[in-house]
C-alpha cells in the first residue's frame, strides 16, 4: 500500500505557488510569491517551538519550497515545473483506517494551528477559496502525491503513546540513577512513589511536550497531583 | 596493480618509519615534537630535501636485515598550509582532503573540542595553525640519542634559517609555555620504561594488522578484522587491506584511497592526526574512589570496565574477574622470563611459542559471546573504538562480514605520554598523551570514531552516552559532570546494571594538527619542487 507503514502515514503534498509577486510597498523591494513563502519557513526555522508541534500525532513533519527539479546524471538535466511548489510532507499517526486518518489528521491541523496554515498557504493557486477545515482537507488531498516507497522511522503507536512512552523512559533512567543500590522496602516504596507521580497508563499527564527536547523543559501534566506527591528529583539530566 | 587476494609488497625503504612498525616496539622510549614555520619557499623546499635524506624509513631492522635499530629516528610530517608555502601547484594542492585542507581547529564541532577542550586553551603554539607547516618527529631510546638528533635538526635549521623557522609555544612540565618542542616520554616505573599512561592502563596493545606488513604473521590476531571463525584462533582473523593505512594501494573497499595527484605524491603516504591530549587524573582518580566503593567489583573492577582491559592489559570480556587478570599476568611474566633463561635452541623456541600463545590473549578476541556486554560493557573504550564485529549485535549475516561496519575505522595508534604526575590527586599540571592517528581517510576513519562512537552512543544503542574515559562529557547547571556509563550485568543472573553517572570530562585536548606524512619519494619530489600533476 503507498503512503502507509502499519498504522504511520506518510504524506507527501505538492501545492503550486502563484506566479506573480507581492505588490510593492514603499521602500521595499517586492518578493515573488515563492521567494516570500520561503522567506515564511525561514523565519519558523527561528521560533522556539514549532507551530506544528500542537498538531495532534504528528511524528515529524517538512515544509519547503520546491523549484525545479535537476537530475544529476549523464546527460544531467534539469526539469522545469510548471511553478514552485509548496511541499508539505508529514510523518504522522493515522490509525487502521488510513484515509480516514489522514482527514482527521489534517482536521486537526486546521484547527490548532489555523493561523500558520494559512499564512504559508497564502499565496498557493487556488487557496483563496479554502475557508473551513473540509475544504482545507479537499485542497490537501488534490494536491497529495503517492508516496510509494514509505518508510517510517518510529514506531506507529499514536502520538501521545510515544511522547509518553519516552517521557516514562527518560524519568526511569533518572529515577534508576538515583535509586541505584537501595534495597527491597526502601526501593519498593519509592518505587511505588515514582509510580504515583508519573502515571504510567494516565497519557494526558505527566508526559512529554511535543516537540521539546530535554527532560527539564518538557513535562507538562494538565492535572497535576497533589503538591506532597510532586517530589520532582534532580541529579542526572538528561 | 594487485588482484584481490594476492599478496601486498611494499618498498618499506619508501614509507616513513613507524607506520608499518610501531616505534614503541623497539625501545624508543622518549620523543621529541618540533613545529616548524616555512616563511620562503625555497628555503623551505631545501630544507625538506636535507630532511628527506635522514628520514627513517620503514626498513627492518636486525635479524635478517642488513640495517641496525638506530639510536634516534626522525620524521617528517607537513601541514596543509606547509603544502602550500612548499609551493605546491594548486592543482595538487586541491586533491588532498578537505577535512585535511581545513585542519584539526576547523574540524573542532566534529571532534568534540569544546569547553576545557576549546582552541583557546590550547599551548600557544598550537593556537596559530596558518603558521604550522612543518612537524618533525624524533624517537630515541634515550634521552642523549633524543639530544643528539635534536642538534642535527637544530644544524639544518639554521642552514635555511633564510625561510624556517622553529616554532617556540609548546607547555613543559616546569610552566614554561614558551618552549621549542614538545617532549615525550614513556612513563618510568623503577626506573624502567612501561607502557602505561597516567591513569595507570598500559596502552597500546591493539593496532591494525594490515597486508604487506608480514614480519610477524601471527599480528593477525586481534590485528586484523574478523572473520566468521573462532576469534582466538588465526582462522578468526585476516589481514585488513594496506590501502587502509597506506595511499596507493586498494583498501576494505577494494578501490584505491582518495588521494593527492599525482599519484607519486600520494603512494606510501598517509594522513596523521597529532593531538595532545592533557589528562585529568586527579578527577579521574576522585571519581573511581568514590563510586568504586559503591559498584559491587570495587574500584579496580570499576577501572577495568570503563577500559575493557584491567590496568594490566588483560581484557576483561576474557578474563572477568580481577584474580584471573592477575593470574594471566603472572604467566604472561614468567613466560616472558622463561625465555630470556632458555639457551638457545628447540627448547627456547618452544618457550617463545609458548609465551606468543599467552600474548595472544591480549588481542585475540571479540565479543561474540558477550554481545549483552556483562563481560565487557559496550560502552567500555576499547569496544567502541574497536567494536570487534559486536556491531552485528548477534544477528548472523546482517552484512557481508561481522566487521562491515568496522572495518573502514581502523586507525593506527602511535605516540607516548607526556609530562608526570606529581600529585595523583591533582588535575592541573603538565600529563598527559600525545597521540597520533595513521589512516588513509581521517573523516572516514579517526573523526567518525571520534563524533559516532567516543562521543556518542547510538550505534551502540546507548543513546547519548559517551566513552567514559575520552568522552567529551559536559557539566549540568549544577557544575557537575554529565557523562553516564552502563556497566551491564548477565542476563538472567539475578543483579541490576551498574549506573555511573555524574562523570566530568576526564580527558582535554591541549593543541594538535592534521598532517601528512609523504613517502620518501614525495618527500623528494616536494623538496625539489618537482611535482607535477599534469
Amino acid at each position: 500500500m503507498p503512503n502507509e507503514a502499519g498504522r504511520a502515514y506518510g504524506l507527501t503534498a505538492l501545492c503550486p505557488i502563484k506566479h506573480g509577486a507581492e505588490a510593492p510597498q514603499p521602500g521595499k523591494p517586492a518578493r515573488s510569491f515563492a521567494a516570500r513563502t520561503r522567506d515564511l519557513l525561514q523565519d519558523l526555522n527561528e521560533a522556539a517551538e514549532s507551530p506544528m508541534a500542537c498538531v495532534p500525532n504528528t511524528y515529524l513533519c517538512r515544509f519547503l519550497v520546491l523549484d525545479n527539479v535537476a537530475y544529476q546524471g549523464d546527460p544531467a538535466k534539469l526539469d522545469r515545473l510548471r511553478s514552485s511548489y509548496l511541499v508539505f510532507v508529514a510523518d504522522l499517526h493515522a490509525g487502521k483506517k488510513s484515509e480516514e486518518g489522514l482527514r482527521r489528521y489534517l482536521e486537526g491541523m486546521w484547527e490548532h494551528a489555523e493561523p500558520t496554515v494559512r499564512s504559508l498557504w497564502e499565496h498557493c493557486v487556488g487557496f483563496d477559496t479554502v475557508s473551513s477545515s473540509d475544504a482545507f482537507v479537499r485542497y490537501v488531498k488534490r494536491c497529495q502525491v503517492e508516496n510509494t516507497l514509505y518508510f517510517n522511522g518510529s514506531t506507529d503507536e499514536p502520538l501521545a503513546e510515544q511522547l509518553k512512552n519516552l517521557y516514562l523512559k527518560q524519568e526511569f533512567s533518572r529515577f534508576a540513577f538515583e535509586h541505584q543500590g537501595k534495597k527491597g522496602a526502601e526501593l519498593q516504596a519509592a518505587f511505588g512513589q515514582f509510580l504515583t507521580r508519573t502515571r504510567p497508563h494516565d497519557l494526558s499527564g505527566p508526559t512529554w511536550k511535543p516537540g521539546a527536547r530535554t527532560l527539564d523543559d518538557a513535562v507538562i501534566d494538565p492535572n497535576p497531583p497533589p503538591q506532597y506527591l510532586r517530589s520532582v528529583p534532580t541529579g542526572a539530566s538528561r | 596493480m594487485s588482484t584481490p587476494g594476492s599478496p601486498v609488497t611494499l618498498d618499506l625503504h619508501d614509507i616513513q618509519g613507524n607506520i608499518v612498525k610501531a616505534y614503541s616496539r623497539y625501545d624508543y622510549s622518549h620523543a621529541r615534537y618540533v613545529l616548524f614555520e616555512i616563511t620562503d619557499g625555497q628555503a623551505g623546499r631545501g630544507f625538506i630535501a636535507t630532511l628527506a635524506e635522514r628520514v627513517t624509513t620503514s626498513a627492518p631492522w636486525g635479524r635478517g636485515s642488513t640495517e641496525e635499530r638506530p639510536e634516534s629516528t626522525l620524521n617528517v610530517a607537513l601541514t596543509f598550509a606547509g603544502l602550500r608555502m612548499l609551493g605546491l601547484p594548486q592543482a595538487s594542492l586541491l586533491t588532498f582532503s578537505p577535512e585535511f585542507a581545513t585542519g584539526m581547529r576547523g574540524r573542532g564541532a566534529i571532534l568534540g573540542d569544546d569547553g576545557p577542550s576549546g582552541p583557546e586553551r590550547w599551548d600557544p603554539v598550537w593556537r596559530k595553525p596558518h603558521r604550522i607547516h612543518v612537524l618533525i618527529t624524533i624517537n630515541g631510546v634515550s634521552r642523549d640519542a633524543i639530544e643528539t638528533a635534536y642538534a642535527f635538526v637544530t644544524d639544518i635549521t639554521g642552514r635555511y634559517r633564510a625561510g624556517v623557522r622553529c616554532l617556540t609555544g609548546h607547555r613543559d612540565p616546569e610552566g614554561r609555555n614558551d618552549m621549542p618542542y614538545q617532549a615525550a616520554s614513556a612513563i618510568e616505573i623503577d626506573g624502567k620504561p612501561t607502557p602505561k599512561e597516567h591513569f595507570g592502563y598500559t596502552d597500546g596493545i591493539g593496532n591494525p594488522y594490515f597486508k604487506g606488513t608480514g614480519e610477524h604473521p601471527e599480528n593477525v590476531l586481534g590485528g586484523g578484522k574478523v572473520t566468521r571463525r573462532d576469534a582466538t584462533t588465526r582462522a578468526g582473523w585476516e589481514p585488513l587491506e594496506t590501502g587502509e593505512f597506506l595511499l596507493g594501494y586498494k583498501d576494505e573497499a577494494q578501490e584505491f584511497p582518495e588521494a593527492p595527484m599525482p599519484p607519486l605524491l600520494g603512494r606510501n603516504g598517509t594522513y596523521m592526526v597529532y593531538r595532545k591530549l592533557h589528562q585529568n587524573v586527579g578527577s579521574f582518580n576522585r571519581y573511581l574512589d568514590a563510586v568504586g566503593t559503591e559498584y559491587p567489583g570495587g574500584k579496580e573492577a570499576l577501572a577495568a570496565k570503563f577500559a575493557g582491559r584491567w590496568r594490566n592489559g588483560a581484557p576483561v570480556t576474557t578474563f572477568p574477574t580481577e584474580a584471573e587478570a592477575e593470574a594471566f599476568a603472572q604467566q604472561w611474566m614468567a613466560a616472558k622470563l622463561k625465555i630470556q633463561q632458555t639457551p638457545k635452541g628447540p627448547a627456547r623456541e618452544e618457550a617463545k611459542a609458548a609465551f606468543a600463545q599467552l600474548n595472544a590473549k591480549f588481542v585475540a578476541f571479540d565479543y561474540s559471546k558477550d554481545l549483552p556486554g556483562a563481560g565487557c560493557p559496550v560502552g567500555a573504550h576499547i569496544r567502541r573504538t574497536n567494536p570487534r564485529g559486536s556491531l552485528e549485535f548477534g544477528e548472523a549475516f546482517a552484512f557481508d562480514t561481522r566487521g562491515a561496519l568496522t572495518n573502514r575505522r581502523r586507525i593506527l595508534r602511535r605516540g607516548l605520554p607526556y609530562g608526570s604526575v606529581v600529585d595523583p590527586q591533582d588535575d592541573t599540571g603538565e600529563h598527559g598523551i600525545v597521540f597520533m592517528a595513521l589512516g588513509a581517510n581521517i573523516r572516514r576513519q579517526f573523526e567518525f570514531v571520534q563524533q559516532q562512537w567516543v562521543n556518542y552512543g547510538n550505534d551502540f544503542r546507548l543513546g547519548n552516552d559517551r566513552d567514559p574515559i575520552i568522552g567529551n562529557h559536559g557539566t549540568t547547571p549544577e557544575g557537575k559532570g554529565d557523562g553516564r556509563m552502563t556497566i551491564e550485568a548477565e542476563p538472567g543472573g539475578g543483579r541490576p546494571p551498574f549506573l555511573c553517572g555524574g562523570m566530568p570530562r576526564f580527558v582535554e585536548t591541549r593543541g594538535g594538527e592534521y598532517f601528512f606524512v609523504p613517502s620518501i619519494t614525495a618527500l623528494r619530489l616536494i623538496g625539489e619542487g618537482m611535482v607535477d600533476p599534469t
